[in-house]
């Protein structure tokens, strides 16, 4: 497109930070993207930001989901990759919300095809999105009970038999 | 009561309908995962299951007498796996093709994954492998007719053990 020019993620940076002040968290560069923590509260801001802002202009929703950081002490992150067809550059956008009452804004309003991705990781997690129109399981079944990516989660089978390999990260130590 | 069950066949008579059964098996893919492109090989001009007289596709359970279930089978599908085995007509039969459908394979802990088809519904046949390769899939179908041919047709009607096991 004429006049389109990719921003790099430190300049992407720079516009997040000037518009939301100290509600950004941390920014970085990983991979080439632009990767912004933000408040809860600022979520969907963030969001139509990224979305509406000219040289921004993220109308490409890929997707959201979310990372367990309770091992750490933390809570549950949710992370959500968008895409600028019209700059061709990318953007990850980070929450931390509580593990006791893991709940965040939906992005519905802002990028319909956070819908499914907001469902299962409401499905696999525990995260409510509030304002979700349909918020209701999605990959798991009925009568499925728990949110079995939470690193709490007991997988029934490993309590019978414990993995017989290494566990991730521990292959490191040994 | 119909003849069938009146009267006890003749060893000939017996052996012609098993024949004549072991030879005609329409299958019915339940394709779930990377075991149904095996499935597919064997049903293709290289492997060519059709010249064992088992014939793709079956345009629905209805039309069906063999189910081979190809794959991972997770516990939100295994209600529609069991109700296309449920559509079938009797005598029916069931292959489970692969590790997952086996046994739950590679997904051995998984949180979604079903450990074993036959939880679901009664498999004759288990084809090991992960995925099996399609000569595989023939041997299972050469077991699946022996145990055919040997089969007492009124035994399986009366002892019900195609019967859909419940719950």
């Amino acid at each position: 497109m004429p006049g389109s020019r990719s921003l790099s993620p430190a300049e992407i940076g720079d516009r997040v930070r000037a518009r939301f002040g100290d509600d950004v968290g941390s920014v970085e560069e990983v991979h080439g993207h632009a990767v912004v923590s933000v408040a809860p509260a600022r979520w969907v801001d963030l969001g139509a930001f990224l979305r509406d802002d000219p040289d921004l202009s993220f109308d490409y929703f890929d997707f959201l989901s979310a990372v367990d950081r309770t091992p750490q002490g933390g809570g549950y992150e949710v992370v959500t990759h968008v895409y600028s067809t019209r700059h061709n550059q990318h953007c990850r956008m980070k929450a931390a919300v509580s593990a006791e009452d893991p709940r965040l804004a939906t992005l519905t309003e802002v990028w319909a095809g956070a819908n499914w991705c907001e469902r299962e990781t409401w499905d696999l997690f525990g995260v409510l999105f509030d304002g979700h129109p349909h918020l209701v399981k999605l990959v798991l079944s009925e009568q499925f009970e728990g949110h079995p990516l939470r690193k709490s989660f007991a997988l029934m089978t490993r309590e019978a038999k414990p993995w017989p390999g290494a566990v991730e990260g521990e292959e490191v130590e040994d | 009561m119909g003849l069938m069950e009146q009267v006890s066949m003749p060893q000939p008579v017996r052996f012609l309908l098993n024949w004549g059964r072991k030879y005609s098996l329409w299958v019915m893919n339940f394709g779930l995962a990377c075991c149904a492109i095996e499935f597919i090989a064997g049903s293709t001009s290289k492997h060519d299951f059709i010249r064992h007289g088992v014939i793709p596709f079956a345009h629905g359970p209805r039309q069906a007498d063999l189910l081979v279930v190809a794959g991972t089978l997770t516990d939100k599908m295994a209600p529609a796996l069991k109700r296309v085995y449920d559509q079938m007509p009797d005598p029916k039969y069931v292959i489970s093709f692969g590790a997952c459908s086996n046994c739950g394979g590679p997904y051995w802990d998984s949180y979604a994954v079903t450990k074993g088809v036959d939880q679901i519904v009664p498999v004759d046949v288990y084809v090991p492998g992960c995925p099996p390769r399609p000569e595989a899939l023939l041997h299972g179908i050469l077991k699946l007719q022996e145990k055919i041919g040997k089969e007492d047709i009124q035994e399986k009607w009366r002892a019900g053990i195609t019967k859909p096991v419940t719950g």
